[in-house]
């Protein structure tokens, strides 16, 4: 009798996996498939016939590039500026003990908890207040708030593994704070570091939440032009957009996977001892 | 000459006193074990010396010029670390150049004073290996050639021999003490292991609850120790309380147990007959075992003997271990030597004897 209900509860659980996958891919298939329609109209799944249309026509609209544009120079400094104060942060976090560590630990992490509509809503208040009303600064600030706690963490991940003494062998072998910093704790931490850093593009590309409430009508991200698109004008010019949004984060993935190995990158950091 | 100079130095952490009111100096090419255990001041102790911490009072000195301002990058201190702290990413040549690298070295002489480092330390060959292909102990004398690179005016060794295993232990102990001697290092060597200490040291201090209680030569800690903190961490031993009596002979006096055995013992220095209480301390190597019994207690040629019964018996090779129960059920572990003699069998009964000058006698503690 026992083994009947493992059996059942093991087929469940590959039931379970089973859908989940399909859930998770079919969608993106169906994207695909859809962005490479040759019907000149939005017909039925699937397409009869297949052409690059969408891409052509995507690459031919400016409202969609302007998006793009703005999309990727908001993701670069975004994700940049994000890693550098990220690092500061999470060395701070890792190197020194006093009161309220844990506090601001949490704290530095909140935007992972807090919805990104309060966010954004927050930071469309906020910048009014002091009078910024253009575009990009305030995207600029949404995203650097929502994919800072992804750099913090990642980074955190690095230094955990490095040990203390490292650094104090460094010094007492005549390096000072600065040198021993670039020469023994950068390098042992970069992979956590650049790991944020691809992070925060990703999460930078593709948000709409916060991005909505902080485009201006000469600023707005991709994925903000998208869906004011979809609601005025549908056509599968979104789902090339889509896709290739898509692109974007599984290329930066990719690269994530070349150079360092993501299974080293999830995990502590790559050297332990 | 004295290289290192500590004079009245006390390192507090909040209400806890980690060092306190240490004194003591090191000779050049002299080995000075800093012995304790955890929690002593030691690791403290260490720190201080090589700038990690700053101490709250007193004054360390390298070579007569007050280091206490100092950041540890402006010492000239070479440390090696217990955990080897041997940076992961560079390799074997990288990390001994690295101290030289820092410290000004002509560049062009850098690989030479490397690979004379490495051949020092018996690892020539192994420079393009990185840490994680080396073995403990090559790992350890990298570590060493690392910290010795720089030519250091004091050398301080954390817990050196710590992290491997028994018989390697000894072996890289043998050798450590001879590249230290080689090159004349001026070296403090910080760890709680008796062996380690008395072996590596030319001298040892021993530290209990951030005080220097002891300093001497490694026999005289072991053979006159000042206190019974430092009997009892230096090797082992049996303890009697109690107080003296008669002079029975100059230097000799009776000493009455709390279990009331009269043995002879020596008369401590500066006593007074006053009523202070003591505790003497027999080494259990120190106690002669004759294998027939003589009748209770007695006194004679300056000898003390008592009759017990032989409760255990251990031979653990070279040495055979021995717990006797002599009167009162008091239990006293002794050691012999194994020549090839018949040992005695488990309730045998045994009178154990042991001169005045066996007994090591120190003030009770309170």
């Amino acid at each position: 009798m026992k083994r009947y209900v493992d059996d059942i509860g093991f087929g469940f659980v590959i039931m379970v996996i089973g859908l989940s996958l399909v859930f998770l891919v079919m969608p993106i298939v169906v994207a695909v498939m859809m962005s490479f329609d040759g019907r000149a109209y939005l017909g039925m799944f699937p397409p009869p016939n297949y052409s690059i249309q969408w891409y052509q026509k995507f690459f031919s609209d400016a409202y969609y590039l302007h998006g793009l544009k703005i999309s990727l120079i908001l993701a670069l400094i975004a994700g940049i500026v994000s890693t550098a104060s990220g690092v500061s942060a999470a060395i701070v976090l890792d190197r020194y003990e006093f009161r309220g560590k844990k506090a601001l630990e949490t704290f530095f992490l909140s935007p992972l908890v807090v919805p990104a509509v309060v966010i954004g809503f927050a930071l469309l208040l906020f910048f009014a207040l002091f009078g910024v009303f253009s575009g990009l600064p305030r995207l600029l600030g949404g995203h650097i708030i929502i994919t800072f706690p992804y750099t913090v963490r990642t980074t955190l991940a690095g230094l955990v593994g490095i040990k203390k003494s490292l650094t104090e062998a460094a010094l007492s072998l005549g390096a000072n704070e600065r040198q021993a910093f670039w020469d023994i704790t950068f390098p042992l931490a970069r992979t956590g570091m650049v790991a944020g850093l691809i992070f925060a593009f990703a999460f930078s590309m593709d948000d709409v939440a916060v991005s909505m409430f902080l485009t201006s009508p000469q600023v707005y991200t991709l994925p903000v032009a998208m869906v004011s698109m979809m609601r005025t004008n549908f056509d599968l010019t979104i789902a090339a957009g889509a896709v290739l949004l898509m692109v974007f984060t599984v290329a930066a993935i990719f690269i994530l996977d070349r150079i360092f190995g993501l299974d080293r990158l999830i995990g502590q950091g790559i050297f332990k001892s | 000459m004295a290289v290192l100079e500590i004079s009245n130095v006390t390192k507090r952490f909040g209400t806890l006193t980690a060092v306190d009111k240490a004194s003591f100096y090191v000779d050049s090419a002299q080995i000075l074990s800093l012995l304790g255990p955890s929690g002593c001041g030691k690791t403290t102790m260490l720190r201080l010396i090589s700038g990690f911490e700053r101490p709250d009072e007193g004054s360390i000195r390298i070579l007569d010029q007050d280091i206490k301002g100092e950041r540890p990058y402006e010492r000239n201190v070479g440390l090696l670390f217990q955990d080897y702290a041997l940076f992961p990413h560079m390799t074997v040549q990288q990390n001994v150049a690295y101290g030289l690298k820092h410290r000004g070295y002509d560049k062009q002489k850098i690989p030479v004073r490397v690979s004379e480092m490495l051949e020092l330390v018996k690892l020539s060959g192994l420079e393009k290996r990185r840490p994680a292909q080396l073995s403990g102990g090559q790992q350890q004398r990298v570590a060493l050639a690392r910290a010795l690179a720089i030519s250091p005016a004091v050398v301080l060794l954390d817990e050196p021999l710590s992290a491997l295993d028994a018989k390697l232990r000894q072996q890289l102990r043998i050798e450590l003490k001879e590249i230290l001697n080689s090159v004349g290092a001026t070296t403090i060597v910080v760890t709680h292991d008796q062996e380690e200490a008395m072996s590596l040291g030319d001298v040892v201090i021993v530290m209990d609850q951030g005080k220097v209680i002891q300093q001497g030569l490694p026999t005289e800690i072991y053979a006159d120790p000042k206190t019974k903190f430092v009997a009892e961490f230096i090797g082992r031993s049996n303890w009697f309380s109690g107080r003296l009596r008669n002079l029975v002979a100059p230097g000799v006096r009776e000493f009455e147990t709390a279990e009331r055995i009269t043995v002879l013992v020596p008369e401590p220095d500066g006593y007074g007959a006053d009523d202070t209480d003591f505790e003497i301390c027999i080494r259990p190597e120190r106690i002669h075992i004759q294998r027939q019994a003589v009748e209770a207690v007695t006194l004679s040629e300056n000898v003390s003997r008592i009759t017990g019964t032989i409760r255990d018996i251990a031979h653990l090779g070279a040495e055979i271990h021995l717990v006797i129960e002599i009167h009162g059920g008091r239990r006293i572990t002794a050691t012999e030597q194994y020549l090839g003699q018949t040992l005695e069998q488990a309730g045998e009964e045994v009178t154990i004897t042991f001169r005045p000058e066996d007994c090591i006698i120190v003030p009770a503690e309170s």
